[in-house]
């Protein structure tokens, strides 16, 4: 019943559809010598953006120097799958990936994945968020309101707001599709809102 | 109509993650209407706020000078690595059996996530043809088929009609692959149907054989620059081939001029 072989010879021709973007395993830097070099030159240049990325998802300078360390010794080790022209993304997602194991051996994440699902049903309830109220939010409350959001929810404000990633850059650190990128900033975002915005209220509940 | 886009699409816009088109649509949109400009001006005053209150870190010192000496580490490591013999055969030895595991390992799980995807298009394909359900918008005029998926995915997908060419443009509809909504674009060769399964290339999913045959159905499969396709029909395979090679040469020429990102 099953024939494939037949057909696979003829599509040979569609390779020329695979050239655009994704090199790969450039072949530019293989030697072991010129590793380092290779990490100092495309790496180290970001160890600020990858420290700020662990910190607010660590929310914890120890944890997150540690975190930024055991990540940027497992970059040292991969750099030669570290494409040039997408360091930060690719450091980001070890960064990202670190520090999720790393909170899920402590156990922290469970409870923020079950309180995911009810994130986006506070629509309606005591009125509209104020923009102006939003816009002058100080320091000490916004960084409350992100330190609420879950793990998933702060990551992609702080790669977008922070790190200015495109949705497909953000894609690839989180390794969720697009639309996932877009419909968790957007929660993410209506959260903060509504916290700043003065409609979910100092009600204190819970 | 175009409130509730803007509510799906709301962060997109206000992030110019949206096709040119579509935001001046939308730009257009809430000069007329107070409500979208609340909504536009709460992400805005949020957007301010998180650049003002949030800071970025500088990496403590004592981390960056660690760093770096691992790097230096690492560097003269590398050299002084045939040093002990013995060491290094032994090293070499389950390295090579670590990539071997490893390489064949991704091989496995690869094949079996293209079997999976083979599957999934091959079972959406068959259902549509013994339900009803070929169809959410029935036309044979792209003008139609490519606006309504406005809204309904997040992307919006080339449709072609290569009616000239004998290969008429039915219609389209919303499928899942794995938990994915992706276009079906639904298109015509006498008495055959074609279903094409398209989603964006950057979006995982991009596994599957280049052709495969199951239960007398034919599928083609490509990774074009933009989207991953199937083509699935029970179609000869010279025309379902020629088919696809109108699809990709309609979407070169497509791409050829724009240059966009």
């Amino acid at each position: 019943m099953a024939q494939a072989p037949k057909l696979f010879a003829a599509a040979n021709h569609r390779s020329p559809a695979f050239s655009r973007g994704r090199a790969v395993g450039s072949p530019d830097v293989r030697l072991a010598t010129s590793t380092p070099t290779r990490f100092e030159s495309l790496i180290l240049p970001h160890v600020d953006d990858a420290y700020t990325l662990a910190r607010y998802l660590m929310r914890d300078s120890h944890d997150a120097e540690d975190a930024t360390q055991e990540a940027m010794l497992k970059a040292l080790r991969h750099v030669d799958q570290c494409r040039t022209d997408n360091a930060r993304p690719w450091l980001f997602a070890i960064i990202r990936n670190t520090c999720h194991s790393l909170l899920r051996r402590r156990g922290t994440t469970a409870a923020e994945v079950s309180f995911d699902e009810t994130l986006h049903s506070h629509e309606g309830e005591a009125g509209q968020p104020d923009a102006i109220l939003i816009r002058t939010a100080d320091r000490e409350s916004v960084h409350t309101a992100l330190a609420a959001l879950p793990l998933v929810y702060r990551e992609v404000i702080v790669l977008r707001e922070l790190q200015g990633l495109s949705y497909k850059e953000i894609a690839e650190v989180a390794d969720v599709p697009i639309g996932t990128v877009m419909s968790r900033l957007g929660r993410a975002r209506e959260r903060l809102e509504f916290l700043l915005g003065g409609a979910a209220g100092k009600e204190g509940r819970g | 109509m175009i409130c509730d886009e803007i509510r799906v699409r709301l962060d997109a816009w206000v992030d110019d993650e949206l096709p040119p088109a579509e935001m001046a649509e939308f730009d257009a949109h809430v000069g007329q209407c107070a409500n979208c400009r609340t909504l536009q001006e709460r992400r805005l005053a949020l957007r301010d706020v998180l650049a003002r209150e949030l800071p970025k870190f500088e990496a403590p010192q004592s981390l960056r000078r660690d760093l770096e000496e691992a790097a230096h580490r690492a560097a003269s490591g590398s050299m002084r690595a045939t040093r002990k013999p013995g060491a290094w055969w032994a090293l070499a030895v389950a390295a090579s059996l670590a990539i071997v595991a490893t390489g064949s390992w991704q091989l496995a799980t690869t094949r079996a996530n293209g079997e999976m995807l083979t599957q999934t298009v091959l079972e959406s394909h068959v259902r549509s043809l013994i339900g009803e359900h070929l169809t959410d918008v029935v036309s044979s005029d792209l003008h139609t088929v490519k606006p309504w998926f406005n809204g309904r995915l997040d992307f919006s997908p080339p449709v072609y009609d290569f009616a000239g060419r004998g290969y008429p443009l039915l219609g389209g509809r919303l499928e899942y692959v794995g938990e994915r909504k992706v276009a079906a674009l639904v298109y015509g060769r006498r008495k055959h149907v074609i279903n094409v399964f398209l989603w964006p290339a950057d979006a995982g999913m991009a596994l599957g054989p280049q052709a495969a045959t199951r239960h007398g159905y034919h599928l083609l499969h490509w990774n074009g620059a933009d989207f991953t396709y199937w083509v699935v029909s029970d179609l000869g395979t010279t025309e379902l081939q020629e088919f696809a090679g109108l699809l990709e040469d309609a979407d070169s020429a497509a791409a050829a001029p724009a240059t966009s990102q």
